[in-house]
């Protein structure tokens, strides 16, 4: 089904070296009430996270609220980088503090930005301009050419967008599947608010230690809001994801029950088939984030990844929930996440049992994933690249 | 149950406690007796003034009653200034003229940071030309919060903006050049949090450097380092929150015992408030995040009377009505929670209140509004009892203050202090009216509210990993702009009255030029260089101490001597990992 509408992508952010957030808060509830999806980078980022996260996300444009000064330097080192990597259409907009001046706003304008917003423009005024500038459908961009089968990070970002929104013809006409498929790709989900997230990042974290050339790819999904747009924010926690060897898409469910998106399927054959540029082959390791789950969700078809990891936290309620959850039946690895809460070690125990009836047998990990270093996570990690 | 929860349960037993004695105040004769004669030895203590104009008055302001159970009541429930449990004021005389003497301190606190060290340096000397009392507030350039040194990646644009950069122990030393640090009338304000013990040990290890060993002892001065409000509400955060705390308590440690003159914290509502919190959560916030500190600093065994009398606070004050009673709600509520659950003696129970009028209250159309905006805040601030305070350039909303509207903001404390009849002559002038008294109550049982969400949640430290807070904040934040777009909350200038013609203002805005960016990265080129050998052990020395659960603070005044900040905070990270954002 094909979409005529897709929803407007932006990706917002604060500037490395300023923790001001408030303003781009608001802006960012604004726009997805506007049915905009949002991928939110967070405050203190660099220049060049920012402008990777926009050409992977394919986005129309990026959104920088400023309050700490040097937005000059700033907005001009992102619109460098823009254009160094080919991708001058991604629209740049922004606004601030009364650090920003007049004079400042003009140069910063006949340098490329679309557009400053003062403080104290009305909402209503920015949503428009997004609306005007942004908001109609973009005109094709020639993907270039491939040179020796390898594809740069804008053409996997317009191959994922033609996948997602389901443009046949787009993405086969330099997409040339080998039958063989040389990439690992591991499932991650569970109940919403267990870490899934976290847990993801530590583990990218040690794979980058541990193969120094490998390349990942991170398909996350986050849930759209009924009739609204979505707020994708995994990429603002994801620290150790936020890497020139890592490729990151989110997706909003865009209504799609079950965890995934409409066209997670296709962006998984596409993240398994190309090469990214500047490595020897295809992705090393794909990893899939679903939205948190609900007990009698099955996000996974079988031949989409090769291990599923179920994510758990101690509190999922009685023992008796616990035999309602489906993915206990098929998950190749249950961890146990928040494992330094109150009835964590009951809840392990429980899990064990319920476990003790599924036929999979999976591992039992215990972690908590926000520590630094977390021996549980080293273990889960361990069981991972065993296979 | 957490701490809090002893808090509230504390607050309800005085409350108790309170209606015992006007109880006992009514009916039993004794009680009764001694009841008035405390009362009239508190007038007769006070003593009595004449204003210029020749009015003859009671340098306290007391109740008018004969009624003894309101009497009790004022006794107990509130305190005269000075007294348990400090609702009126921290102190007995507050703002009240020294009569013979000319005032020892002036009330200004102002903020300067620009450029690099020696910039900002000769700023504090200008400041300082005139005055007694040399009190040198500062801040700090946005790499400098975040731990990084100005030649990491990106931070360009960033050096020397919105505060002074600081790299290295030299820089350090440049920034307080030409100051007696050890003079009892010299002290250093430093509002940085991060990477507060670094920023510290290298103004420990300058000072050691210019004054010798002896000078560690003498050294006076305030560092923000409140890490629970950057969580939820600044942002300013370098490593994950378990080791910042671990970091920080090692501070406290130090400064307890080395410099008992120090200020090592000061928590701090102000930044919750400008995130957007309403006036009841800041308080919350603020006195639920110290209680914290006091816990966290108590399980390290250092003793709540040592240092809790080094701990101070630090509130916004805006237009919003709460302000009319909002400090005092939180002196009490410290006071009690500090004696009653920690068993703190009384100069640990003061809540010792620095306040800022609120920049979020500042527009920049018609910003000459500004003047009255914040004239009000200050006023309100004082009728609070604040003990200093600071109160905002009307420029603000659209420049780096300039000296016109710095010097207008400084002296309108003075007219309001020192010029007007309101608070030089009487304590208590303004404390205690009916009005006053109903949103007390309104606010108190609000703060109780917020204490008993966080205490389900499992306390501060759980809250935050729940995003309490931070939700809690931006939802308030993302009200306070529909009320303002929605006109509910009349902001003139904005959305009132906002056709009124202004002329564009004049704006000179202050910045670092290229060629003083590049000297700082050249100054730090050339100590990396000097250092490169004795900065790698230094680093293994401090990596040792982290793994093994040393005193970190200790060992950093000594890295800082070959290290710099960027070195250090890397390294630290490197064992500890980074702060993983909240959004």
């Amino acid at each position: 089904m094909k979409n005529p509408h897709p929803p407007i992508r932006i990706l917002t952010a604060v500037p490395i070296c300023d923790g001001h957030d408030s303003a781009i808060n608001t802006i960012n509830l604004e726009l997805i009430r506007h049915g905009i999806e949002i991928i939110y980078l967070g405050y203190h980022r660099p220049a060049r996270d920012i402008v990777r996260a926009a050409i992977q996300e394919d986005v129309r444009a990026i959104g920088i609220s400023s309050y700490n000064g040097g937005h000059v330097e700033f907005f001009s080192e992102i619109i460098d980088l823009l254009r160094k990597s080919g991708s001058g259409h991604i629209g740049v907009f922004g606004g601030g503090g009364g650090t920003i001046t007049k004079a400042d706003a003009a140069a910063m304008q006949k340098g490329g930005v679309d557009r400053i917003f003062f403080a104290g423009t009305p909402l209503d005024l920015i949503m428009k301009f997004i609306a005007e500038h942004y908001g109609k459908p973009q005109k094709r961009l020639a993907l270039g050419p491939i040179r020796d089968g390898f594809h740069s990070e804008r053409q996997i970002a317009a191959l994922l967008t033609a996948a997602v929104e389901d443009m046949r013809g787009r993405g086969s006409e330099i997409l040339h599947p080998s039958s063989k498929v040389h990439t690992r790709t591991i499932g991650f989900t569970g109940p919403g608010g267990v870490g899934k997230t976290t847990l993801i990042d530590e583990i990218v974290l040690r794979y980058l230690d541990a193969f120094p050339k490998s390349r990942i790819a991170i398909l996350s999904h986050d849930p759209s809001i009924v009739g609204r747009g979505a707020l994708l924010g995994d990429r603002a926690s994801m620290i150790y994801s936020q890497d020139n060897r890592v490729f990151m898409r989110s997706l909003a469910s865009r209504g799609q029950p079950g965890g995934v998106a409409q066209g997670t399927d296709r962006c998984l054959q596409v993240l398994k088939h190309v090469k990214p540029h500047g490595h020897s082959g295809e992705f090393d390791l794909i990893l899939v984030e679903t939205v948190g789950i609900g007990q009698e969700a099955v996000p996974f078809q079988k031949e989409w990844v090769d291990q599923t990891v179920m994510v758990m936290g101690p509190d999922y309620g009685s023992r008796l929930q616990l035999q309602k959850i489906a993915m206990l039946d098929l998950a190749d690895i249950v961890v146990v996440n928040k494992s330094d809460l109150a009835g964590a070690k009951t809840a392990s125990l429980e899990i064990e049992q319920r476990l003790e009836a599924s036929d999979q047998k999976p591992e039992i990990v215990s972690t908590i994933a926000k520590h630094h270093r977390d021996p549980g996570v080293d273990r889960l990690f361990r069981f991972l690249m065993k296979k | 149950m957490s701490i809090l929860a002893d808090v509230a349960n504390q607050a309800e037993a005085h409350r108790r406690f309170v209606e015992e004695q006007v109880r006992r105040a009514r009916q039993e004769p004794d009680f009764r007796k001694e009841v008035q004669k405390t009362f009239e030895s508190l007038r007769t203590a006070a003593g009595s003034i004449t204003t210029p104009t020749g009015l003859k008055l009671p340098r306290l302001a007391l109740p008018q009653t004969d009624d003894p159970g309101e009497m009790a009541r004022y006794l107990f429930g509130e305190g005269p200034p000075g007294g348990f449990p400090f609702v009126n004021a921290a102190y007995p005389e507050m703002y009240l003229e020294k009569s013979g003497s000319k005032h020892a301190e002036e009330p200004t606190r102002l903020f300067a940071g620009l450029g690099l060290a020696e910039d900002t340096n000769r700023r504090f000397h200008v400041l300082t030309r005139y005055q007694n009392t040399k009190r040198l507030s500062t801040a700090f350039d946005g790499p400098t919060l975040y731990g990084l040194d100005s030649d990491a990646g990106g931070v360009l644009g960033k050096i020397g903006e919105g505060g002074v950069a600081i790299d290295t122990i030299e820089d350090m030393e440049r920034l307080y050049a030409g100051f007696a640090l050890d003079d009892p009338l010299f002290s250093v304000s430093m509002t940085i949090n991060a990477p507060a013990p670094i920023i510290l040990a290298m103004y420990v290890a300058a000072a050691k450097q210019r004054f010798g060993k002896g000078i560690i002892g003498g050294l006076r001065g305030t560092i923000q380092a409140d890490i629970l409000k950057e969580v939820q509400a600044q942002n300013e955060i370098i490593f994950p929150l378990e080791a910042s705390l671990k970091f920080l308590t090692d501070m406290v440690e130090y400064t307890t015992r080395q410099m008992p003159r120090w200020y090592p914290i000061s928590i701090s509502g102000y930044h919750i408030a400008e995130a957007g919190a309403t006036p009841v959560q800041q308080a919350a916030y603020t006195l639920s995040n110290g209680f914290t500190y006091v816990e966290l600093f108590r399980r390290r065994g250092l003793d709540v009377n040592q240092f809790g009398p080094r701990l101070s606070f630090f509130l916004d004050c805006g237009l919003d009505l709460e302000y009319l009673a909002l400090a005092r709600v939180c002196r009490k509520l410290w006071a009690i929670g500090m004696r009653d659950v920690f068993g703190a003696g009384p100069r640990a129970q003061l809540f010792r209140l620095h306040t800022q009028t609120s920049g979020r209250s500042l527009i920049a159309h018609l910003f000459k509004n500004n003047l009255t905006r914040t004239s009000i805040e200050l006023m309100l601030a004082c009728i609070n009892a604040t003990n200093s305070c600071h109160s905002n350039s009307a420029d603000e909303p659209f420049t780096t203050p300039s000296e016109e509207y710095v010097q207008l903001a400084a002296q309108a404390q003075a007219i309001l202090l020192e010029e007007t009849g309101l608070f030089r002559f009487m304590t208590n002038v303004l404390s205690g009216s009916p009005g006053m008294k109903i949103v007390e109550k309104a606010v108190e049982e609000g703060i109780l509210g917020e204490f008993g969400q966080i205490d389900q949640l499992g306390g501060v430290l759980a809250a935050i990993e729940q995003r309490y807070q931070r939700s809690q904040i931006q939802a308030a934040a993302h009200l306070y702009e529909q009320q303002i777009y929605g006109g509910v909350r009349p902001i003139i200038g904005l959305n009132r009255y906002a056709d009124a013609e202004e002329k564009p203002h004049d704006v000179h805005v202050v910045r670092t030029p290229r060629r003083r960016k590049q000297l700082q990265i050249d100054r730090l080129e050339k100590f990396k260089k000097k250092n490169r050998e004795k900065s790698k052990r230094a680093l293994d020395e401090l990596a040792r101490v982290v793994e093994e659960g040393g005193n970190v603070f200790e060992q950093l005044i000594q890295t800082v001597e070959v290290c710099s900040l960027g070195q250090i905070t890397e390294r630290l990270a490197e064992i500890v990992g980074k702060y993983r954002p909240t959004v």
